[in-house]
């Protein structure tokens, strides 16, 4: 008797509670970003919680699809076969930019090359170069270190490259991984978001400068200025998909974001915030 | 409380145990329907023989390669040399536990295995990034150790526990009178353990050995964690690998629910289901013929 | 010399092969325990993560798991010894109910995984329950049945067919001889096998996966349809996805020690309810 009570109490309460939690979801680009930006967040605004998921970009706006999510955290924007869905649907969205990333090039510190074409990389990458001899000079395997097919920055770069990954590529399940990976293994290869790579996470590690067939001059992904003038090979702005109906109830959300408190964090964070700081 | 009244509880709570265990049943044979309805909603949308006979798993290209070859590869393949390790250790260490070891030492040694089997399987897959994987690199000389090398020690670790108890078990259910008969015929103490007590414990063995191997095919945290995730046919121990497990781990919260790709990773969901099903099967039949055999 | 040499490579294989299995657990326990312990804190498991998770606590995830658990033994705990009396009481032993036994065995070997489509088809979808701790907790639950069915099946077997006969030819009821003399003395074995499920539940992470477990929430679980963190998948995310690795290392270490603490704490209480009863017979 005393269980059937308890249970009844359980879900009384679960009707009652309509959520106030704000989900989250997606990019592994921009999940520590949110953690940050959510730790802060609530000690202004201990009512309202915030949950937060990583995983791919295709998470993030999968779970806004399927409803399981209020924010889809997207470092890519969204594609033909995702706004078909969404009609189909019925579910009218809308997007925000609240900063703007720089996937790095990343190799191992002691391979003699210090900048990259992105013919090079688009060759190394597919699985043309089977080793770094053209490159580098040295006889030693190329090893790819990338992410797996859901993830916004593997899309990403593999569209602005336009080619298909080598098969052999290691997919790991996220960013710091392949930085890990690589720092461990000296004929490695591998992209990761910028934020990864500017706060002393790249120890041991070499940031290769990136250049094109019309503008020799190389770009590094840490180059804010450059990056404010868009001019770096690899740089994206990172969104936030919402449901038009959620709007008020992720507003507060979205407004810290906007605001010089969480600007500053996007910024020390290592990616560029959109206001001049 | 008269009579009627008590023979009435009586028959209405009959009627819920009956009715609670029912849903129950219909709850878990629900899983099986709902695995089969699902992937055949992909099987009428996609092409089942490139799903047996490509060569690709690669759902985020433009044409959408579902071929479970890759995977199924890589599952049989970690799950095989996880076999290698954990056959033979186990037996071993069950045939000690049931046959040499003093009483006082089993007492001792059976909790042991049970805590070996309470240990969680995404601790074990940690220890493959932090321990067992660096040491792979440093022994062989590669850079990364996350490979099908370290899923299967891994594995092997999970599967010990069911191993060596379903063995001890089958190894002390060989009568007594067995052992006596061999022993007055004037066969020493070894050669009755290797030529009598063993093979008449061998179904049990296998029993153990196939459930061992289920529970190595069906683990999804460890390998997830430590083998690295390439999808590629495998070549060798030490090349990254993708199982089946890993994969729908990995891509089932990241697609659009009812979509191609959704009704793919049911598809390969229920060759998992099927694989792991028969494998029971087989060690669930090869333990009865022990029952039988020595009833 | 030669039959000496045989003996002693017998005696070599077979201790041999025993102390390397206890030398698994004994490298798994001591590498965990001898880097995790230091950051196991008061701190540490009462408050909530802090910058980025790389300092503070695991507060939440600690708090998830034990919801998480609360819930699995709400759902499962009832319905499966109800099945498992329905099946050892009520049943006429037929070829149906062997069917269904041997069924409910084999889905014991179901892989975790396959649990979790399950949930998320079911729960999450189907129910509209959304991804939450009540989709995750039923998942584990029906995850836990298989187990908690056959436990309390074996333990009812035990209790000898002379006690019920002998309650029921003194008038008692059926109901009344299960409620008052079968339960009652199965009671312990049952315990036990409750206990090791949901200790195995605890440590699941693959069903909670796709049904409600959050890389990150900034509170406390404080309702069934929350989001919520987990021990063991807090323990997968330092390793794999946060972005420092190697900085919340001890974290992770820290997490696992907590975790396994907690299962082993579970699993020693089965085992000290199992060996009363056993010197009690």
């Amino acid at each position: 008797m005393k269980y059937c009570f308890f249970c009844l109490a359980i879900l009384l309460q679960s009707c009652i509670e309509q959520d106030k939690t704000i989900k989250i979801k997606g990019s592994d680009t921009e999940v520590n970003l949110a953690v940050e930006l959510a730790e802060s967040f609530h000690v202004m605004n201990p009512i309202v919680f915030v949950s937060i998921s990583g995983g791919g970009s295709g998470l993030g706006i999968a779970s806004l699809l399927n409803n399981t999510a209020d924010i889809a955290n997207s470092s890519r924007s969204i594609n033909e076969e995702e706004i078909t869905l969404f009609q189909q649907k019925g579910i009218q969205i809308d997007s925000f930019i609240f900063a703007q990333d720089a996937i790095a090039i990343v190799v191992a510190k002691d391979l003699p090359i210090d900048s990259i074409s992105t013919n090079d990389l688009a060759a190394v990458l597919s699985g043309k170069y089977s080793t770094w001899k053209s490159l580098a000079n040295k006889d030693l395997p190329v090893n790819i270190y990338g992410r797996q097919s859901n993830s916004g920055t593997h899309d990403f770069v593999k569209d602005k490259l336009s080619i298909e990954f080598s098969r052999n590529a290691k997919e790991m399940n996220g960013n710091a991984q392949i930085l890990e990976a690589i720092r461990a293994d000296h004929s490695g290869i591998g992209y990761v978001g910028a934020g990864y790579v500017s706060h002393g996470g790249s120890k041991a590690l070499k940031i290769l400068p990136v250049y094109t067939q019309e503008n020799k001059d190389a770009v590094s992904p840490l180059d804010a200025q450059k990056i404010a003038a868009g001019k770096y090979f690899f740089q994206r702005p990172l969104f936030q998909y919402y449901k038009t109906s959620s709007y008020i109830k992720i507003k507060p959300f979205l407004d810290y974001e906007k605001g010089q408190a969480g600007q500053s964090i996007i910024h020390s964070a290592g990616y560029y915030p959109l206001r001049k700081l | 409380m008269n009579a009627s009244k008590r023979e009435a509880i009586d028959r209405l709570l009959k009627m819920v145990f009956r009715a609670t265990g029912l849903v129950t049943i219909g709850l878990l044979g629900g899983i099986f329907f709902m695995l089969l309805f699902n992937s055949i909603a992909f099987f009428a949308k996609g092409n089942p023989i490139d799903f047996f006979t490509g060569s690709q798993w690669n759902p985020g290209s433009d044409a959408g390669n579902y071929s479970i070859l890759p995977l199924l590869a890589s599952t049989g393949f970690v799950a095989l040399g996880s076999m290698m390790i954990a056959v033979p250790l186990g037996i071993f260490t069950a045939t000690f536990l049931s046959e040499l070891a003093p009483d006082t030492l089993r007492t001792i040694l059976k909790p042991v295995i049970e805590m070996l089997a309470a240990i969680p399987s995404v601790a074990i897959g940690f220890l493959g990034i932090v321990l067992v994987g660096p040491a792979i690199a440093r022994v062989f000389g590669i850079q990364n150790g996350l490979n099908a090398l370290n899923g299967s020690i891994l594995l092997a670790i999970m599967a010990l526990p069911t191993i060596i108890t379903i063995s001890e078990d089958a190894i002390s259910a060989v009568p007594k009178t067995y052992k006596e008969a061999s022993l007055a015929l004037g066969a020493n103490k070894w050669a009755t353990l290797f030529q009598v007590t063993l093979p008449a414990a061998l179904p049990g063995l296998i029993a153990a050995v196939m459930l061992g191997l289920g529970r190595a095919l069906g683990e999804t945290m460890t390998v997830l964690m430590a083998t690295g995730n390439a999808a590629a046919l495998p070549k060798g121990f030490l090349d990254s690998i993708r199982t089946i497990t890993a994969t729908i781990a990995i891509e089932m919260g990241e697609v659009p629910y009812q979509t191609t790709h959704y009704f793919a990773l049911f598809a390969i969901a229920v060759v998992l289901f099927i694989i792991t099903l028969l494998i029971n099967l087989l060690g669930e039949f090869f333990a009865n013929r022990l029952r039988k055999f020595h009833a | 010399m030669k039959a000496r040499l045989i003996i002693f490579l017998n005696w070599f294989v077979l201790l041999g092969s025993t102390l390397l299995v206890c030398a698994v657990l004994g490298i798994i326990l001591v590498d965990i325990f001898s880097k995790g312990m230091s950051s196991v804190t008061w701190e540490f498991i009462s408050q909530p993560p802090a910058k980025g998770m790389t300092q503070g606590g695991i507060l939440p995830a600690i708090i998830g798991t034990l919801w998480l658990t609360l819930i699995t033994t709400l759902f499962a705990v009832p319905f499966g010894v109800a099945c498992a009396i329905y099946l050892n009481e009520y049943a006429f032993p037929s070829i149906l109910t062997n069917v269904i036994r041997a069924s409910i065995r084999n889905l014991a070997g179901v892989p975790s995984i396959i649990y979790g489509l399950f949930g998320l088809a079911l729960f999450v979808q189907a129910f509209r329950l959304g991804t939450s701790v009540l989709s995750a907790g039923l998942t584990l639950g029906l995850l836990s049945l298989p187990y908690i069915i056959t436990t309390t099946e074996e333990a009812l077997k035990r209790i000898p067919n002379s006690m019920r006969e002998a309650t029921l030819a003194l008038g008692a009821t059926q109901f009344e001889t299960i409620k008052d003399v079968v339960l009652p003395s199965a009671l312990p074995g049952i315990l036990t096998g409750v206990i090791l499920t949901l200790s195995r539940a605890a440590g699941e992470t693959a069903p909670i996966l796709f049904t409600g477990v959050a890389f990150y929430i900034n509170g406390l679980t404080s309702s069934v349809n929350q989001e919520f963190m987990a021990l063991p998948y807090h323990i997968y995310m330092l390793s794999t996805q946060h972005q420092s690795i190697e900085q919340v290392r001890p974290l992770a270490y820290g997490t696992s020690v907590v975790l396994i603490a907690m299962v082993f704490l579970l699993n020693l209480t089965a085992f000290y309810i199992r060996f009363k009863n056993r010197t009690q017979q």
